[in-house]
């Protein structure tokens, strides 16, 4: 996959490979964020703050809260380093969703 | 010198509304905005049981396209490309939220519902009404709607059940397109109390590397400060022939956005790309930059320049026109220069 040089970095590929099987959910490589405060705004999950790290370069960090990340992929655009990869919710175990399938049997609406 | 508009009879604080979508999603952000003195808040649109699979989100389901990371946001004319759909919850969840939002805040809450069959439109309106919302949005021109529902067929009868079914003021958002008039009058004969114009239309894109298209690989709705042209227009021509009150949306970012769409006729502007690219701030910075506005120009009220620019709007008649250069003779000869072209 190509995907660095052409005109979407970002998210390589889109969306990543094992998105059949886990949901993606976001994670900051802390090494590379450059604490701009950019990510959280965007983040309408509340799923991404800031912390503050002590021995980090800029001694803050963003950090992913896994819970509530619902994998929309828009931190990803605003990150200007590409601090923020798609990782596997390997804990994720609920079924996928595929359209057609009723998951409404049980609300009583 | 105050932001106070009146709208469908609700007083709301501001000429702003948080337009349908990630914004207006869950009860925090309803607490944002109404730090960020929005004056209302149409919450993201429900779906009925029929549409369960739009319920469920694709990973990713968003993505910026002519964004430039380097500069933060200041891009002026990104596009969010967005395969959201609707609102994540159950009917059950919907209602509840609508409650909570009521139990919670002042500022005025506006449902928005979609579905097909009018049955259905009517009682997904009617339980946003029992729960306490100040409004209904009918959002019949989601991009992410089923081609096979037409406007003539489908949602005039929808939009005629709806407003006879409710008591709360109907909004009809549609999207823009070359019927958007004809939709307007249709939606004003119908008995709704505003339009919403334009929601975000049904695009593509494709990415000429992989040669796939971009995301899950289909249709998404496309919006952002590059659509504000032909929504102005469209609220242009429509502030001209209907009575019923018009919320603008589409691409408005700044308050000279806002300012232009009030001079066009419109009574409140929604939005949206702007708070979730910028973040809430950006609403405090429209709100000080159009109270800036209005205090340059001795502007007590937004009422005063309301529909101001259609008032010395001409027609293609009325435009001062020149001839232009003289047809005949010599510059309708074809004289080929030498050395260059055809001999």
């Amino acid at each position: 996959m190509a995907a660095h040089n052409s005109k979407y970095p970002g998210l390589d590929p889109i969306p990543p490979p094992f998105g059949k099987e886990f949901p993606p959910v976001a994670l900051i490589v802390e090494e590379k964020c450059i604490a701009c405060d950019r990510c959280p705004p965007v983040c309408f999950f509340d799923a991404l703050v800031m912390e503050d790290r002590p021995d980090h370069k800029y001694h803050r960090t963003a950090v992913v809260i896994r819970e509530n990340c619902t994998g929309c992929g828009l931190c990803f655009e605003a990150c200007p380093v590409e601090a923020i990869i798609w990782v596997p919710d390997t804990e994720d175990t609920k079924p996928k969703t595929r359209p057609g399938d009723s998951t409404v049997k049980d609300a009583d609406v | 010198m105050a932001l106070t508009t009146t709208f469908l009879g609700l007083k709301l604080q501001s000429p702003l509304l948080v337009a349908s979508g990630p914004a207006s999603h869950d009860v925090n952000q309803v607490r944002l905005a109404e730090e960020q003195h929005m004056g209302a808040i149409v919450l993201k649109t429900v779906c009925s049981d029929k549409y369960d699979h739009m319920r469920y989100w694709p990973r990713p389901r968003y993505k910026l396209l002519d964004w430039d990371k380097q500069i933060g946001g200041r891009s002026k004319y990104f596009t969010l490309y967005s395969y959201e759909q609707g609102y994540s919850g159950t009917l059950k969840d919907y209602w509840e939220f609508i409650k909570a939002c009521k139990d919670h805040a002042t500022v005025p809450i506006v449902g928005s519902v979609f579905a097909d069959v009018a049955e259905d439109w009517k009682e997904l309106a009617l339980k946003c009404q029992e729960n306490g919302a100040d409004a209904v949005e009918l959002d019949i021109s989601s991009p992410h709607r089923p081609g096979s529902l037409d406007f003539e067929t489908t949602f005039i009868a929808a939009i005629n059940t709806v407003v006879k079914a409710l008591r709360v003021p109907v909004l009809v958002k549609l999207a823009a397109g070359p019927d958007v008039l004809q939709q307007c009058k249709a939606a004003e004969k119908c008995g709704a109390s505003a339009v919403t114009l334009c929601n975000r239309i049904r695009g593509f894109d494709v990415d000429i590397e992989t040669q796939q298209p971009i995301l899950h690989g289909y249709y998404a709705g496309v919006g952002g400060p590059w659509a504000k042209y032909y929504t102005f227009r469209h609220v242009a021509e429509a502030a001209q022939s209907i009575r019923i009150p018009i919320s603008a949306t589409g691409g408005a970012t700044t308050a000279e956005d806002v300012i232009k769409y009030i001079l066009l006729g419109a009574s409140t502007v929604q939005i949206l790309s702007v708070i979730m690219v910028n973040g809430w701030e950006s609403v405090s910075q429209i709100h000080h930059d159009l109270k800036g506005y209005m205090q340059q120009k001795g502007i007590h009220s937004l009422e005063e320049i309301r529909g101001k620019a259609l008032q010395v709007m001409t027609s293609p008649e009325d435009i001062i026109r020149w001839s232009g250069e003289p047809k005949t003779g010599a510059r309708n000869l074809w004289k080929p220069v030498e050395g260059h072209g055809r001999s």
